[in-house]
């Protein structure tokens, strides 16, 4: 614990990520308007004491859609990085456990998956079913697996030599039990660093998306298209590039930090 | 190391073959095919006319009749011509009977691609060393948090937004750099070294915003790798020799430091290609990326199958070379010692 | 003792005169007010986001391609700056008595680019090669219906319909003709041509580079004489902010602008407007909110007119188009004789609105909603990833919401859209628009047989009387007969309320001033129609060598 704080980049991580977490939960109390609440005599309003980060191409309060794009956010991240986790930690557990063809196989398709561009495959499968959130969680779920799978694999066959494990074993405890209860509580750090990176990439890949008008779609509100909304009026309605813009960058740097943090403290190999 | 390199160049096949299978059924998962597009909804255009399409393309056939006749097309290296794009060849050019050549899509947007990815990892490897080893040597410092703040900006920050800002500053507000496109617009008259200059000040901003979040985690690698070095023994005990500091740290630890660099750098080839779609529509340059996105509105798909297998192959080509290249980097494998 | 002294005033001389020089020269910005006469000359750099991917217009789809076709080629007529047909391959062109034939005289003394003969016999060769099944090209049809078509000599054209088809002089406005001599030997489909066509229009292709620009250069063989600016250059810029940036930084003279930076960037701006003019002309296309006719509750006349009241059309124009629009009571252009204005739209209205939906069953339950028969009257408004559209469907949801109405929004892209969607008839409402031809006829939008999928009654319309309005309308020649047809259509197209009109938009153009000669107000054609005309003083013009 002197560590965290001790570590002041991974501490500013967490506080920023524990700001636009509260932000998200209190969306709906903190929010002074209805983030769909149209109002054409408003249109592109700079900011002022009434609308604090100005108002959009429709009159909507900016900052209260940038409250619910938190909401937004921190959804597709969380959720996306729940699904490649969940299939890393499965794919990976066998893999290092068992050994033999069916490890082989497991990277096999890890290789092949890290050989497609992930954006490309990302891409074209939104562009091909229709782009919603859910479309976008999964698919980012789906592409992103590859990397915890290697990390547990890793994980699992370095821990696999211990006596602690070996005594399992020898004491006839089941594959499952082994695996769930010694391997993975032991191979924690890789996953949850990976998954604290992985959001950060979430919240940008999302953006990307906007960006190619496959992101989340309106009327609902992420950072990614308040942003791209803005992208055509840069220096005259620069809210609407200024704040989302600093608000994705915020929140990844927040969970880079944090997560290069967590890296440095459970580690055990560092000083 | 004769034996590595065949072992690894025969895997490549049963992979090509993977990667395409995993292609070809997602493009067919896409409601829609390339008569559904732009024209298809003009009140001038006849449903009978895009039938008579669609037969000629083979998109009414099954589609495991469809791979089979790709997969034999392929292995004879045609790529087929474009739906979308008037019939121009996926991948190289043809010459019609009266010598007039027609280029190939991916002949013409993969060079692009490719310059813009060496040039992204040069600046990757060069400038990541160097803040790495900084960091590290100076760890802790203010130095080494205000670099790794730096580099994790550089990867916080949305790529279109940056590029965007960019490009106002360095384009519009002051006039140093192009904005957006490959080419000014009097190339032509340009001597070759002009050419050059010109090229270089087109690719200054669309190389730095899609080289940056490489930068970052590379950066991080070199930093965390070199740390675990230089606690090492072998660095203790050449401290222990009095050999000269800087010596210590570029020559040996460096050394050993760069080694994984060459394989991390190989695994983020496919990021880079896939990067490419915003930059390359922001920066209006015609590459794979930007190829990618439109065949994949149009459902283009000899295209977007050539893309990614050819996306693919190169990617398993610059992982092939990384891994030979750390081969024979570390000496231990090298000198066949095994591990 | 003197240069001690010089030498600071020298060094400030010499930062002075390096600053100068590299900064932009400011007095250009004086010239941009002044008149000039008209001189040839200069090169206008535009922007496009798509890149053509097909100069043969018959062949290629989408509108880059026919954007730069259109320099390069022309029709036997055009339409005039009033809209009105106007001579170009044919000089003039009479119609027989029983109303079936159609006789073109083609003017004398015509060459193609590379200096051959421009006769009849390529006028034939373009509507053998239209109508052709081998041919792939989706705009057959209108051709099709021409039963003989001959060329009985260099300077005659002769086609005979089945029945007389008022529309027929519009199609020949269309369709770009073709030359014998280059492509007879070619298969039309494959053929380099289209990367390195030869026309007889103002312009021909100078270069392309693909991906990249598309450069014309003036054709000194034109039919119709020497176009004014020298050398078009087209750049290809996907991203519509990147285009913005360039325009500002004075790289491209003309991009295609949207209703904000019309309204508010440029008016915040006195630099830009010193330098770039802003136009507006009206389109030949309206944006509206389609009902599945085929599905429930939209097969009830009641709720779709109730619907239409609910929508505050003014609203949206004001909102998404910043009041760059005009409101629409039938299916045409407004200012043009198909234009009834004995019709006015719907008003806003709400409580006619909730009236005719109690009248259709529906009553206000306890959470606000209206409901019938224990399901509250809830749909799913379908539209394609277009800015306009989307912002338009979240409007229109609002008001909706307010009288009890449950409406969501789904934006989906273009293939998938017309796929999965549109051909299978899977909707209940959608926000499209038409661009439409200047022609009258909409049989194959409204009319009851063209609800085969992918047809373009969608919708699933059934009118008998409309029905038979659309086929007299097709056949009768008398303009004035044929525009007492077509107002009589839009009454009860507005009356039966398949479709609420939402707008009919401006197209907006920035275009800077050193481009002179462009009409503004924009005439009924719009601005683009004299572009041969428009001029760049020299003064006025980038210096070729530069750097830009």
């Amino acid at each position: 614990m002197k560590k965290f704080i001790g570590n002041s980049l991974a501490l500013a991580g967490l506080v920023i990520i524990t700001t636009v977490l509260l932000a998200a939960i209190f969306a709906p109390i903190i929010s002074p308007y209805d983030p769909n609440f149209i109002d054409i005599e408003s249109i592109l309003i700079a900011p002022t004491y009434s609308h604090i980060m100005g108002t959009d191409g429709l009159g909507r309060d900016v900052f209260s859609r940038m409250l619910y794009g938190a909401q937004i956010s921190l959804l597709v991240g969380f959720v996306a990085v729940g699904i490649s986790t969940g299939i890393g930690i499965i794919l990976g557990s066998v893999a290092g456990f068992y050994r033999g063809w069916v490890d082989s196989f497991i990277m096999r398709i890890v290789d092949i998956m890290l050989s497609i561009p992930s954006f490309f495959l990302i891409l074209a499968v939104i562009a091909f079913l229709t782009p919603s959130i859910w479309n976008i969680m999964i698919v980012i779920g789906l592409t992103s697996w590859m990397g915890v799978t290697r990390l547990v694999r890793a994980e699992f066959l370095s821990l696999k030599g211990r006596e602690f494990v070996m005594a399992s074993e020898a004491m006839g405890s089941s594959d499952i039990k082994i695996i769930v209860l010694h391997l993975l509580p032991n191979s924690m750090t890789p996953i949850i660093v990976s998954s604290v990176l992985g959001i950060a990439s979430a919240v940008l890949v999302e953006s990307g998306l906007s960006f190619l008008g496959l992101g989340v779609q309106a009327p609902t509100a992420s950072w990614g298209n308040i942003l791209t909304d803005g992208k055509e009026y840069i220096q005259f309605a620069w809210w609407l590039s200024l704040f989302p813009g600093l608000a994705i960058l915020l929140t990844v740097l927040g969970y880079n930090l944090l997560g290069e943090g967590l890296r440095d403290i459970l580690d055990p190999k560092n000083k | 190391m004769i034996s590595y390199l065949i072992k690894r160049v025969l895997w490549m096949f049963p992979m090509l073959i993977g990667i395409s299978l995993i292609s070809f059924f997602i493009m067919h998962l896409a409601p829609g095919d390339v008569t559904s597009t732009e024209a298809s909804f003009n009140p001038k255009s006849s449903e009978e006319s895009r039938q008579k399409l669609r037969e000629i393309y083979n998109l009414d056939k099954p589609v495991i009749v469809q791979y089979g006749l790709w997969i034999q097309r392929i292995s004879k290296l045609d790529f087929g011509n474009s739906f979308s794009s008037h019939q121009r060849p996926v991948l190289w050019e043809t010459k019609d009977k009266n010598g007039n050549i027609t280029k190939g899509l991916i002949q013409e947007a993969l060079p692009i691609t490719l310059l813009i990815n060496l040039l992204g990892i040069t600046v990757i490897f060069s400038i990541s060393i160097i803040l790495g080893t900084l960091s590290a040597v100076k760890q802790n410092s203010w130095v080494d948090k205000s670099i790794t703040l730096f580099v994790f900006i550089g990867f916080a920050i949305p790529g279109f937004w940056l590029a965007l800002l960019l490009m106002y500053w360095t384009g519009v507000s002051n006039q140093w750099l192009p904005i957006s496109g490959l080419h000014s617009l009097n190339y032509q008259n340009l001597t070759l070294f002009g050419q050059f200059t010109d090229l270089i000040k087109h690719l200054i901003l669309p190389v730095f915003v899609s080289s940056l979040s490489g930068l970052a985690g590379i950066s991080l690698y070199v930093r965390n790798g070199m740390l675990e070095i230089l606690n090492q023994d072998f660095i203790v005990t050449a401290r222990s020799k009095g050999l000269n500091e800087k010596k210590i740290v570029f020559v040996h630890a460096l050394k050993n430091a760069i080694l994984p660099l060459i394989t991390i750098i190989g695994l983020s080839i496919p990021g880079l290609i896939g990067g490419s779609v915003i930059s390359e529509s922001i920066f209006a340059i015609p590459g794979m990326g930007k190829l990618f996105y439109d065949s994949v509105l149009m459902r283009d798909f000899p295209v977007i199958m050539g893309i990614l297998t050819i996306g693919s192959v190169l990617t398993l080509i610059g992982n092939l070379i990384a891994d030979l290249g750390y081969a024979w980097a570390d000496p231990r494998i090298r000198k066949g010692i095994t591990k | 003792m003197y240069y001690k002294n010089i030498k600071p005033y020298l060094l400030i001389f010499l930062l002075c005169s390096l600053i100068f020089a590299c900064g932009k020269d400011n007095s250009v910005n004086t010239n941009y007010q002044n008149y000039y006469d008209k001189e040839s000359g200069g090169r206008l750099i535009n922007a496009m986001t798509g890149e053509p991917s097909n100069l043969i217009a018959m062949i290629a789809g989408d509108s880059a391609s026919s954007a730069i076709a259109n320099n390069i080629f022309n029709s036997l007529l055009k339409y005039d700056e009033s809209l009105n047909y106007a001579p170009e391959i044919a000089e003039s062109w009479s119609i027989s008595s029983n109303q079936k034939t159609i006789t073109f005289k083609i003017r004398k003394g015509l060459f193609w680019a590379d200096g051959e003969k421009l006769t009849s016999n390529d006028v034939m060769f373009t509507w053998k090669l239209v109508t052709d099944p081998k041919t792939r090209t989706p705009y057959a049809s209108d051709y099709q219906l021409v039963k003989k078509a001959s060329a009985p000599d260099p300077f005659t054209f002769v086609v005979t319909y089945e029945e007389s088809y008022a529309p027929a002089l519009d199609t020949w406005t269309a369709l770009h003709i073709l030359p014998e001599h280059l492509l007879k030997n070619e298969d039309i489909n494959s053929t380099y041509f289209s990367r390195k066509p030869v026309g007889s229009n103002y312009y021909k292709l100078d270069g392309w580079k693909s991906g990249q620009q598309v450069s014309l250069t003036s054709n000194p063989l034109s039919i119709n004489g020497k176009a004014n600016i020298n050398n078009l250059i087209s750049r290809i810029i996907p991203d519509t902010s990147s285009q913005f940036l360039e325009l500002t930084a004075d790289n491209i003279d003309l991009m295609n602008i949207n209703p904000i930076q019309f309204q508010r960037v440029f008016p915040s701006r006195k630099d830009l407007r010193n330098k770039i003019g802003l136009y507006k002309e009206l389109g030949n296309g309206y944006t509206y909110l389609g009902f599945n006719l085929k599905k429930e509750p939209f097969n009830d006349k009641r709720v779709r007119k109730a619907l239409n009241f609910a929508i505050d059309k003014n609203e949206i124009i004001k909102g998404v188009l910043l009041g760059l629009g005009e409101p629409l009571s039938s299916p045409y252009k407004p200012g043009t004789r198909w234009n009834n204005t004995k019709l006015k739209p719907y008003p806003y209205d709400s409580i006619k609105a909730l009236a005719l939906l109690n009248e259709a069953g529906y009553k206000k339950n306890k959470d606000g909603f209206l409901e019938k028969n224990g399901k509250i009257l809830q749909f799913e408004i379908l539209t394609n990833q277009n800015k306009q559209r989307e912002m338009t469907a979240v409007i229109i949801q609002r008001r909706l919401k307010e009288i009890g109405v449950d409406v969501s929004i789904r934006v989906i892209e273009w293939a998938s859209f017309i796929n999965q969607f549109i051909k299978t008839g899977d909707f209940d409402v959608v926000v499209l628009g038409w661009s439409l031809s200047l022609d009258p006829d909409q049989y194959n939008i409204w009319h009851s047989s063209q609800q085969e999928p992918g047809q373009f009654n969608f919708l699933g319309y059934k009118n008998k009387r409309v029905d038979s309005l659309l086929e007299k309308g097709r056949v009768e020649l008398d303009i004035s007969k044929r525009e007492k047809i077509y107002h009589k259509f839009s009454d009860i197209l507005l009356d039966d309320s398949p479709i609420v009109y939402l707008y009919a938009g401006y197209g907006l153009s920035a275009i800077n001033k050193r481009v002179r000669g462009i009409m503004k107000p924009s005439p009924p054609a719009g601005i683009y129609h004299n572009s041969y005309d428009w001029f760049i003083p020299k003064i006025l013009r980038r210096n070729e060598i530069s750097d830009i």
